[in-house]
């Protein structure tokens, strides 16, 4: 165990550096990639509020279809498909859209549960007293909203930043990647694929928690 | 047209039979797995037995599954403990969903009152007699709808084992790619056959919640 452990302080200096550099690579795509889940997934959830029934079905159809295709045949689509057809990514963009769209999806039943959880009576009040429209969704509306979505929406970016290994698949240069590339230079993949484990676990743990306390938290308030 | 039917599909479905494999073992274990977990979190009462759980299922929750099966795949092979592919996914997706399940399960029961124990322990019934007859198949029930959720996911999840060599469908359209080039001909249709397994799942699934209620949040 000892002897086990000791491997990991030998190569400290020489892993350390190079995996915190992929780790900054991998917060990076799944930054951006949750940035553009936010708002397309937004637009999906207020298009499935609407009264056009056009709207409405693309919303649906498009929740439908990446709920049901994993995140990996869509980055392959994008990365190694769409070339085909004429349109060309670089690896790190086509995993920030991938991702993105992919979970616009998951963004938009996470909105939709929050706006559902909201009255309508109180856009009625809200006009009754004199709001206009935009006052009643950024004054009363959305903030209650975010204090329900709070936690699922920090679970989903813990589910993004997971899958944001699978862009190691299309050659982006991320924590998986670079992991690999360790193992085949110094034949430790045991050690080296923990290291990599750890360091997604340094990330992801604290925010998992702070979901759990979140919606522990807005329960609590409801009642 | 002749290509997609002569050589892309029956390619591609032979990917999907592993795939279904692979989703299916791995379901099973993670059910009953995760089952027993939820058992001893929720029961036994030990202080160390329960923080050893949380820590499992930390672990396995906040870690990429591609992370976990290359410790699998390619780690334990190079301390002397190789494990075939199809075994390693399996094992992999099976105990990183054991996680999942257990969280799901331990919800289910957190939503009984607690004033059923109560009252089955003062009509004479055992512990284990409460737990089995009277909690167990109402948590059930609650656990069923995010089950299938997990499910869902689990068959997407799959395609993640591609990347140790199991020959599921996103492998085949890979190596097809590299003999025939078509590449958007090839992933499209594999995005298709996905949809085609996960829609009717999605819709039994949407069936679960409208009978035994919504999802809660795990």
């Amino acid at each position: 165990m000892f002897e086990f452990l000791s491997v990991f302080v030998q190569y400290a200096d020489q892993w350390g550096p190079r995996l915190a550099e992929a780790a900054v690579v991998s917060a990076r795509i799944s930054l951006l990639g949750f940035a553009l889940a936010a708002v397309v997934g937004l637009v999906l959830a207020l298009m499935q509020d609407t009264s056009s029934a056009l709207l409405r079905g693309v919303a649906k159809g498009y929740v439908i279809f990446f709920r049901g295709v994993p995140v990996l045949a869509i980055l392959f689509l994008i990365y190694f498909g769409l070339p085909g057809i004429g349109v060309v990514f670089d690896a790190e963009p086509a995993a920030i859209v991938g991702l993105g769209l992919a979970f616009a999806a998951q963004m938009a039943e996470v909105y939709r549960a929050g706006l559902s959880a909201i009255p309508k009576g109180q856009w009625e009040a809200a006009r009754s007293v004199g709001f206009l429209p935009g006052q009643v969704l950024f004054l009363i509306i959305l903030p209650q909203v975010a204090r329900i979505v709070a936690a699922p929406v920090i679970v989903t970016f813990v589910a993004l930043l997971k899958d944001s290994s699978l862009a190691s698949l299309i050659t982006v240069n991320e924590l998986v990647l670079e992991g690999r590339a360790l193992a085949t230079e110094y034949f430790l993949p045991l050690h080296i694929y923990i290291w990599v484990g750890v360091m997604y676990f340094i990330i992801a743990f604290p925010l998992s928690m702070l979901a759990k306390l979140l919606s522990r938290r807005a329960r609590l308030g409801t009642r | 047209m002749d290509f997609l039917t002569s050589t892309i599909l029956p390619g591609l479905l032979t990917g999907a039979t592993v795939t279904i494999t692979v989703t299916l073992a791995s379901l099973a274990i993670a059910a009953t797995l995760g089952f027993l977990l939820a058992l001893v979190r929720e029961f036994s009462g030990l202080r160390l037995l329960n923080f050893a759980i949380d820590a499992y299922v930390e672990y396995l929750r906040n870690i990429p599954a591609l992370s976990h099966l290359f410790i699998l795949y390619f780690g334990l092979a190079s301390i002397g403990f190789a494990i075939t592919s199809i075994p390693a996914a399996i094992i992999g997706l099976g105990l990183v969903g054991s996680a999942v399940t257990c969280d799901i399960y331990r919800s289910g029961f957190s939503a009984l009152g607690k004033g059923q124990s109560e009252a089955a322990l003062a009509v004479g019934m055992t512990p284990m007699q409460v737990i089995w007859l009277i909690l167990s198949p109402q948590a059930f029930r609650v656990a069923l709808p995010p089950l299938g959720n997990y499910a869902l996911q689990l068959l997407k999840d799959t395609s993640v084992v591609s990347a140790i060599a199991a020959p599921e469908i996103m492998f085949y359209a890979r190596s097809m790619v590299t003999s025939t080039f078509q590449t958007t001909l090839i992933y499209s249709s594999a995005a298709l056959i996905y949809l085609a397994m996960s829609l009717p799942l999605a819709w039994g699934v949407t069936r679960l919640e409208k009978r035994f209620g919504g999802a809660t949040d795990v």
